[in-house]
């Protein structure tokens, strides 16, 4: 099965062909938007770290932001820092370059403020959507995508409807060569013996295991229960009684092939198949770790109805109720809710799933991405100082 | 799946000791298994919460998927509401007062 995407200086394959703004801090968000105020078609992501951090949160923003530049869906990438953060703007520049594609930054104290900086990088993208604009898609197999599997905002239906359909998706997509992305480690406490049974060898087994308890143990340290923060409140109204039901529904999503491999978060793949990333049950920062780690596409399972998007790949919506579906239809792009009323099979499910993937790999825009949904988050270990 | 009598309710493994409503259900209607056992439903079932198909001690274990996803808090009798009233987990739970 072929589709067409952009191919980038790597080799990797985008399915979007994006010129974005990417501030290495809090500090130089606000120029990164004056800048996409002043041209049309650039994407400025925002978010609030990249200083006062210690080392393995500073290592871990690093690596997310690196990762998002490199992402092929991303054609160019300008960088705009401060000067005296931690995550240095130009190495961050430097680390996206190492995929060939064009990458700039500019550092705000060095250029002189914040109206010049705005000028300076005006410039440079005007220059970088050119470039984007002359690309030209190639046909290619599936075995060059990512297809990252979320849900957020799940019910009780999310087990019983949109997860196990999304699973057939994920089978038919492994068997086309592809790849999938399980994450949310929270959401696989209950669950990680059915994972850490499909694990490909004992190493891949113990990871698995590792990342869970690991998860688990921070809750356990500091004394508190997983089950306030997640489930969330709107999982409890929707059906969903204790974390393990939720995860037992969650970890449906990566269908029923062998984990190959398991991930830090933010982490690229170097298997094919189903892989899993550690990121939290936090849906953008569990995406934007998706993204980071070069995912191109997410299907992304709600039962209360979320429409979050993200920065740089789109993502597909599945209710997984007909009575969420018909009220939230702006945000919805297929209705599992349709597996309840017995209107199709989980198979049928899946396959319809599988089509709407290889339609949004060819071009066609997902509802979060017509109504401009960018979600952008990245995962804390720690607090600021 | 392995029973869904008339789409009101689904069983989602032969092992599970509750069933999922998969419409709004009302005290006095009736669960109706393909094994032919009948459970009457005890009270208000929202959509797409879970009802007890058997009597669960306190501290029993149920079973959706036919895995444990959780302890009763107290004994629930067949026909009842499952939920976070009379269930809960067991896994990430710190102590802490």
């Amino acid at each position: 099965m072929k589709f067409n995407g952009y191919r980038r200086p790597d080799g990797r394959i985008g399915i979007r062909n994006h010129v974005i703004i990417l501030p290495s801090v809090a500090c130089s968000v606000e120029v990164g938007n004056a800048i996409a105020q002043k041209v049309k078609g650039v994407i400025a992501i925002s978010h609030p770290h990249g200083c006062a951090e210690l080392p393995f949160d500073a290592e871990q923003t690093l690596r997310t932001l690196a990762g998002v530049g490199k992402n092929p869906n991303v054609a160019a990438v300008l960088v705009v820092g401060l000067g005296c953060e931690v995550v240095d703007a130009p190495l961050v520049a430097s680390k996206i370059s190492e995929s060939g594609k064009p990458v700039k930054s500019l550092v705000i104290q060095d250029v002189g403020g914040s109206p010049k900086t705005v000028r300076e990088g005006v410039k440079i993208i005007k220059e970088m959507l050119a470039y984007a604009s002359r690309l030209k898609k190639e046909r290619v197999g599936l075995d060059s995508l990512i297809l990252g599997v979320e849900c957020g905002g799940s019910d009780a239906c999310s087990g019983l409807s949109a997860n196990p359909a999304l699973g057939v998706t994920s089978d038919l997509f492994i068997e086309e060569g592809g790849t999938i992305i399980l994450s949310e480690t929270t959401e696989s406490i209950g669950a990680e013996h059915i994972l850490a049974r499909r694990a490909v060898n004992k190493e891949v087994r113990e990871k698995i295991l590792e990342i869970v308890r690991r998860t688990e143990m921070r809750a356990l340290n500091l004394g508190l229960d997983i089950g306030k923060a997640n489930p969330a409140p709107g999982n409890y109204e929707g059906g969903i009684t204790t974390l393990e039901e939720k995860s037992l529904g969650c970890v449906m999503k990566g269908g029923g092939g062998k984990v190959m491999e398991v991930l830090e978060y933010a982490e690229a793949p170097t298997k094919k198949g189903l892989v899993l990333m550690d990121t939290p049950g936090h849906d953008a920062e569990s995406v934007t770790g998706l993204i980071a780690g070069g995912t191109q596409i997410i299907a992304f399972t709600t039962g209360r109805g979320n429409p979050m998007g993200s920065a740089v790949a789109p993502v597909i919506k599945i209710a997984t109720n007909s009575f969420m579906y018909s009220r939230m239809k702006d945000n919805m792009d297929i209705d599992a809710g349709e597996i309840i009323t017995g209107k199709r099979s989980i198979e049928e499910m899946g396959e319809r799933i599988f089509k709407e993937v290889l339609k949004v790999a060819n071009g066609k825009l997902t509802k979060n991405e017509i109504l401009g949904h960018r979600e952008f988050a990245i995962n804390r270990l720690g607090p600021s100082f | 799946m392995v029973d869904r009598g008339a789409k009101q309710f689904v069983l989602c493994d032969p092992k599970d000791n509750v069933v999922t409503a998969l419409s709004p259900m009302k005290m006095g209607s009736v669960i109706d298994l393909s094994n032919g056992k009948k459970v009457e439903v005890k009270e208000e079932i929202p959509f797409a919460h879970k009802i007890a198909l058997r009597r669960i001690p306190k501290g029993g274990g149920v079973v959706k998927y036919g895995e444990r996803i959780g302890r009763a808090t107290r004994v629930i009798q067949p026909g009842e509401l499952v939920h976070i009233h009379n269930v809960t987990g067991e896994r990430g739970k710190g102590r802490k007062k």
